[in-house]
């Protein structure tokens, strides 16, 4: 299983050290800005549509869902009535597999892919590369990623965290790039040095943003044109579908396509978006001439029918990483899994379950600027709470949260317990405070230097808000009677 | 379970368990979707979507070219015989073998451009050949099938006389399409499409040069299709 990594970091240390990597976490804000504020800009320009949309699509796709055994089915079928050759991968295992025996059939060690994050769910590069398979990642940022043996930070623009000196020392170490440091120059050396490999590929491996139902369609949205490249040259074609990218026909594509590209980058369209219904016919000369349709389970099936089945109906936008407060600060890296952001909060316990995924769900303020953005209106934050809820009532969470929230409880509904505890407050932090504050000298003392060391924490009042309140209402009934005299 | 060699059924059953049905239905009816959203083309004229399709083509730094069916060839040789784009060498074409090409005259008025050092008409029975032809071309034109106004796409289909190859290697791809042929959204291309029979093994829809900001956000036109795209309309 490959949806997690880093994991011998803790979240804590994960978010360390993001947070102390200066140019990583600017570079993503900056990301955020300029797609938010593009996107903002199309939204306002469809006016109610936009609104309208969103609606639409969130009943087409849970319509899908509703029924997801019936539309699964009505696709394999007519994916194969195209001359697609079907491989069912109930599993990830089964998906490497299944893959495995392509290459084996053909006896192929030559392969180009464009980018898809259920490949990377299951860890498919690094097996094919074990069974001495060479696999070339042509999004640019997947390739300068692959070069430098790193991982995504955003899910539609992946190697944010480089700059570009770095990006070009890369290439200047690994591939013998002799330019400058502009982006234009790297750019143009890749679209040298993978054009021949696009050419000499034998097999091309690709994702698919939405599948189509009723006509067998695979779809791929891409701007760089890598994905055209992959499913243009290599004579094989290997097309991973997720049973949760499925559309009932092609009008409901065209909902999905309005509101895809609006959400993850802020564009109308993307360059480049091409619908995909078997190998080459007869008489066309290029176009694959074998194409196979892995469709992954992987454990989405268990999301249906479920307080989680709202996820099903995402599209992997990345909007919901475009406006979340926590991912600017801590980036794609923070989470350690390859689903980050809000989405990825949902997602990867989704996938995973709970053991292994330390306290990433807490990685979340519950702002709900994720859900107001969402494109299929997926209460994002609402299921975000309930994994939390699922972890406490599974006995998963830390064992110390269960004595101190007795404590806690114990304080609270104990009045004389709770009076006791607020007029000794007031005094004792007096004794430790500065200027009416606990500031950083606070920092010794365990738990609150989690808030002290970054900021400051005001002490409590000598006199409580009841008190004042009944003090004042006293006040006021005081002066209108003065007042009527 | 062993891996591999899994059947539909081995994918679906624990689907339909988890959904609480016995088995698949047979048939699953579409219900009356309650919503319907309105797009920014509703209620324009032809001509106001030709001209939005013009005014969203320049924001994508798309060129846009207008002429009679008369005119085509010259039109288009106009385009190509300024050579390789900024630079103005000497260039070669590839382009569709479409009847409504040949019915201009496309062959003969590329041979008169004197920049135009080769021009290669798509052909399926000489292979690779077409391929390499399009490889090292400055020049792709293809006769799209569709314009979409709300977004400056244009469908281009694959068939035996338009490769994928044609709008993907050159370093230009110039796309013919009639007005006629411009309708609002994607959604009426979707539409005429669900009527075919068979769909075409592949449409593509482009909208613009390949582009990335994939290095700190810039921009950059050219990655792995062409640098320019130029949009002929017949009127
Ligand atoms: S959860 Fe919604 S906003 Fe986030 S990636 Fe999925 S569809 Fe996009």
């Amino acid at each position: 299983m490959s949806i997690l990594y880093n994991t011998e970091a803790t979240l804590a240390e994960r978010v360390d050290e993001c947070l102390s990597d200066d140019f990583k976490h600017n570079a993503i804000k900056t990301a955020q800005e300029v797609f938010y504020k593009k996107r903002g800009e199309l939204v306002e320009e469809m006016g109610e549509g936009w609104q309208q949309l969103r609606m639409h699509a969130m009943e087409v796709r849970n319509h899908v869902t509703e029924n997801l055994d019936y539309y699964v089915k009505q696709f394999a079928q007519n994916a194969e009535k195209n001359g697609c050759i079907m491989h069912y991968a109930p599993t990830g295992d089964d998906a490497l597999w299944e893959v495995l025996d392509i290459f084996e059939q053909h006896n192929a060690c030559y392969a180009v892919k464009s980018k898809s994050m259920m490949t990377e769910e299951v860890g498919l590069n690094e097996i094919l590369e074990e069974a001495g398979i060479k696999i070339t990642e042509t999004d640019c940022a997947e390739n300068i990623l692959q070069t430098a043996e790193s991982k995504p930070s955003h899910i539609v623009v992946p190697a944010l965290h480089f700059n570009r000196s770095a990006i070009a020392d890369i290439y200047r170490e690994k591939r013998g790039y002799d330019g400058t440091d502009v982006p234009e120059e790297i750019t143009h050396f890749l679209r040298k040095i993978l054009r021949e490999e696009f050419l000499e590929a034998e097999v091309g491996i690709r994702g698919c943003n939405f599948a189509v139902a009723e006509t067998g369609s695979v779809t791929l949205v891409t701007n760089e044109g890598n994905g055209r490249m992959v499913d243009t040259f290599p004579k094989v074609q290997i097309v991973f579908v997720g049973i949760d990218r499925i559309v009932p026909d092609l009008d409901a594509l065209d909902t999905m396509m309005a509101l895809l590209p609006r959400s993850a980058v802020g564009a109308k369209m993307t360059a480049y978006f091409s619908l995909d219904s078997g190998p080459r016919g007869a008489g066309e000369v290029d176009g694959p001439e074998e194409v196979h349709i892995v469709l992954m389970d992987n454990g989405r099936h268990e999301l249906a029918n479920s307080e989680f089945s709202d996820m099903l109906r995402c599209m992997r936008c990345g909007a919901c990483l475009n406006i979340c407060p926590v991912y600017r600060h801590i980036t794609g890296h923070g989470y350690g899994s390859i689903y980050p952001g809000p989405m990825g909060l949902v997602l990867t316990p989704g996938l995973v379950g709970y053991d292994d995924i330390d306290n990433m769900v807490y990685a979340c303020s519950l702002c709900g600027a994720c859900t107001e953005h969402c494109p299929v209106s997926i209460p994002i934050h609402d299921l975000v709470r309930q994994h939390r809820i699922n972890i406490v009532d599974q006995g998963k969470n830390h064992k110390i949260e269960v004595p101190i929230f007795k404590a806690l409880g114990l304080f609270w509904s104990n009045m004389p317990i709770y009076m006791a505890g607020m007029t000794l407050g007031a005094p004792i932090m007096e004794l430790l405070a500065h200027d009416g504050a606990l500031d950083a000298d606070s920092t010794w003392i365990p738990v609150v230097k989690n808030w002290t060391s970054t900021r400051d924490f005001d002490i409590l009042s000598k006199s409580r808000f009841r008190t004042w309140f009944k003090e004042h209402k006293e006040e006021q009934a005081k002066n209108a009677e003065g007042g009527e005299q | 379970m062993a891996l591999g060699n899994k059947t539909l059924d081995d994918l679906i059953n624990p689907i339909s368990k988890q959904l609480g049905n016995a088995k698949v239905a047979d048939h699953v009816d579409m219900p009356e979707w309650e919503f319907k959203a309105q797009r920014v083309t509703d209620g324009k004229s032809h001509d106001e979507l030709v001209s939005m399709f013009e005014d969203e083509a320049e924001k994508i730094h798309i060129s846009v070219a207008h002429c009679k069916a008369a005119d085509l060839a010259a039109c288009l040789a106009k385009i190509v015989g300024a050579g390789v784009p900024e630079t103005g060498e000497p260039c070669t074409v590839v382009y569709a073998a479409d009847e409504r090409f040949r019915a201009a005259g496309l062959a003969d008025a590329l041979a008169a451009e004197s920049l135009v050092t080769k021009a290669t008409e798509w052909d399926e029975t000489a292979g690779e050949a077409c391929i390499e032809a399009a490889r090292v071309a400055t020049y792709g034109i293809t006769y799209a099938t569709a314009g979409i106004a709300e977004t400056a796409t244009i469908a281009q289909p694959t068939c035996p006389t338009c490769g994928r190859a044609i709008s993907l290697l050159p370093l230009c791809h110039i796309a013919v399409v009639d007005a006629a042929a411009i309708v609002p959204t994607m959604g009426e291309v979707m539409a005429d499409l669900a009527k075919e029979e068979k769909l075409p093994s592949q449409v593509c829809f482009i909208s613009g040069p390949s582009a990335t900001a994939d290095i700190e956000l810039v921009r950059v036109e050219g990655v792995h299709g062409p640098m320019y795209v130029n949009y002929v309309i017949v009127e």
